[in-house]
């Protein structure tokens, strides 16, 4: 089985890491489940 | 259908089919065939990606989905990015540096070849009815607007993928769905402003948006917990993460997406793409379905929305004092919508709450008369467990969009079947003859060999969508029956990738017996309760696992992987 720290890894194109993308991408599901669950309480 | 649409349906799937045979040129051995010779930009991929999971059924079936349970299926898609994230550390380097050209293949590289095979099998079970569905929801189409037989209109669309698929291979495939995307986003948007611009004078969007609400159909987010209900946030956030972990770690027509990206960041951002793109377009298509909702409280819709079995019934002598209950219960429910637009314009909370409760009263009755239309469908020779639910947004589309629009809706539906079509029966085609065909009937043929036996493969399986697209009709809500199908079949898959990639002591045979171990619990808990499908990916991944590791060790003895079995492809 290939270790998975053995291999060498492109950083992304932007934030510096990919570890600081996919935090970003956590942060965008959070705002985005606050935003739909807002929405409904405005509109129910 | 007007000449205008006929033109404008004609151009669009000509240009469709033109274009993804010009990109798809030069695909001439197995590796471009298959892979697109490992070329793909991340944009690319992240829209196929899309694409191919949308298809039809989004625009179909989401939009009636909306229309009758409100916008809460979007909560499916909160586990996508979570998902997204673990594929893109884990799975995606791994399978660009052990270079393979399916999921599967990697499967006996690190336990054995049963184990590998099962997976193949698995996947080509589950996707090969997923094909078929596919396939259904533009044969629907035709047969609303056109009145053509839906057997018909599957063989004439089948014809047409089983070709475009086979000439272009998987680079025609992707760019194609670039393609289908833009023309996507393009119709979304357009059915999103004439829904709104059809409305009575007197409603304005705001206005459609409170009744929406009102009428409990912007109900994106619902936080109770039950294990019977199919959406809410918690089902959402687990079980759907478990799916879509399924879906795009295992499901070859998912992997071999990103195994064509140029390299391993140019895949992960395609797949992150996806992730943060995917919940917005989802909510838009759910909040289209409400605002049609919204459409109909004003314009009295159909007593049911598919018009041949409605006709049926029409000739019934039962259905006419349904039809005047229906008619009452709906002006009653326009008159109720208009005065709560009134109270809620006047800031009059107590006639807001009677207002609500006799648009409630009104709805009730119109409920109870399309359960009667219903079950005359059934009663008088229609199909038993009928539902119209797919075709509430074609009606829609077919009586009240303008010369032109229509066209373009049915051009981007018929494109969208046409993409995701395609890619399954690729993908469907590769695992054929890399983990069956390759691996148990030809070793070591030539290359140009190989590259003919994807291309019957892919006709093979092409003629299977076909003959398994009639199924479709008995599922319900597309949408919901492709979900349901891959959840019977992708917790096993996934519990097997999570015994490779984080147990490194579990063997082959542990694996193996797992995996048929998940797939009974997962058909158990289908067959014999109630529960959401979306629990069925956590139940599946959760025995594979367990079961793995007491056989392992318990008994390790008895699951030694033969020596000898470990070669790899």
């Amino acid at each position: 089985m290939p270790d998975l720290r053995d291999m060498p890894d492109e950083p992304p194109p932007f934030l510096g890491t990919w570890r600081h993308i996919y935090i970003g991408v956590l942060l965008y599901l959070c705002v985005i489940i606050a935003g739909a669950y807002l929405f409904t309480r405005e509109f129910e | 259908m007007r000449p205008l649409d006929w033109i404008v349906l004609v151009t669009a799937l000509v240009s469709i089919v033109l274009y993804g045979l010009y990109r798809g040129r030069g695909s001439n051995t197995v590796d471009r065939y298959l892979l697109a010779g490992k070329s793909m930009p991340w944009y690319a991929m992240g829209l196929s990606i899309m694409a191919t999971q949308a298809s039809a059924v989004t625009f179909i079936s989401t939009t009636g989905q909306s229309y009758v349970d409100g916008m809460r299926f979007v909560q499916a898609y909160f586990g996508l990015p979570l998902a997204m994230i673990v594929i893109c550390s884990t799975v995606v380097p791994l399978f660009h540096k052990a270079r393979v050209y399916t999921a599967y293949e990697y499967l006996e590289r690190r336990f054995d070849s049963k184990t590998r095979t099962l997976a193949s099998v698995i996947f080509l079970c589950q996707r090969g009815i997923s094909a078929g569905l596919t396939l259904y929801a533009p044969a629907i189409v035709l047969s609303v607007i056109l009145g053509w037989p839906e057997r018909t209109t599957t063989i004439l669309m089948g014809t047409l993928v089983i070709t475009y698929t086979v000439l272009g291979g998987i680079k025609a495939v992707t760019w194609s769905d670039v393609q289908q995307m833009g023309i996507i986003f393009l119709g979304l948007v357009v059915s999103l402003i004439t829904v709104i611009v059809l409305m009575p004078a007197s409603v304005s969007f705001g206005d459609a948006v409170f009744l929406a609400g009102k009428a409990g159909r912007l109900n994106a987010v619902t936080t109770h917990f039950d294990w019977n209900d199919r959406f809410n946030i918690w089902s959402g956030l687990i079980g759907s993460t478990f799916l879509f972990l399924s879906y795009f770690g295992c499901d070859q027509s998912q992997v071999q997406r990103y195994l064509t990206g140029r390299s391993i960041a140019q895949s992960r951002l395609g797949l992150l793409f996806n992730a943060v793109a995917k919940i917005p377009m989802q909510f838009f298509i759910l909040f289209i379905g409400a605002m049609v909702f919204v459409f109909y409280l004003f314009v009295q819709p159909p007593v049911l929305f598919q018009r041949a079995e409605l006709s049926r019934i029409e000739r019934v002598g039962a259905f006419q004092p349904v039809a005047e209950q229906y008619s009452r219960a709906f002006e009653d429910r326009r008159q109720a919508a208009l005065a709560l637009v009134e109270a809620h314009h006047a800031r009059d909370s107590a006639a807001e709450e009677r207002r609500i409760a006799e648009y409630r009263a009104a709805q009730k009755e119109i409920d109870g008369a399309r359960t009667q239309a219903v079950k005359l469908v059934e009663s008088t020779g229609g199909e038993k467990g009928f539902s119209d639910t797919n075709y509430i947004f074609l009606s829609f589309v077919t009586r009240h969009l303008p010369a032109g629009v229509v066209g373009l809706i049915i051009a981007v539906i018929f494109a969208a079947a046409m993409s995701a079509s395609s890619g399954e029966i690729n993908s469907l085609a590769t695992v054929t003859v890399v983990d069956l065909y390759r691996r148990y009937v030809r070793r070591a043929a030539s290359d140009h060999h190989y590259l003919a036996a994807s291309r019957w493969a892919t006709l093979f399986w092409g003629v299977y969508a076909v003959t398994f697209a009639g199924w479709g009709k008995r599922l319900g809500s597309l949408i919901v029956a492709v979900n349901v199908v891959g959840s019977l079949f992708y917790g096993s898959l996934l519990g097997c990738f999570v015994l490779a990639l984080g147990f490194k002591r579990v063997g082959g045979t542990a694996t193996f017996i797992g995996m048929l171990a998940g797939e009974v619990a997962i058909f158990s808990a289908f067959l014999f309760t109630g529960m959401s499908y979306l629990w069925y990916n956590v139940i599946g991944c959760s025995v594979v696992v367990a079961t793995a590791l007491a056989i392992t060790y318990l008994a390790p003895g008895a699951t030694a992987t033969t020596p000898g079995m470990r070669q790899p492809v």
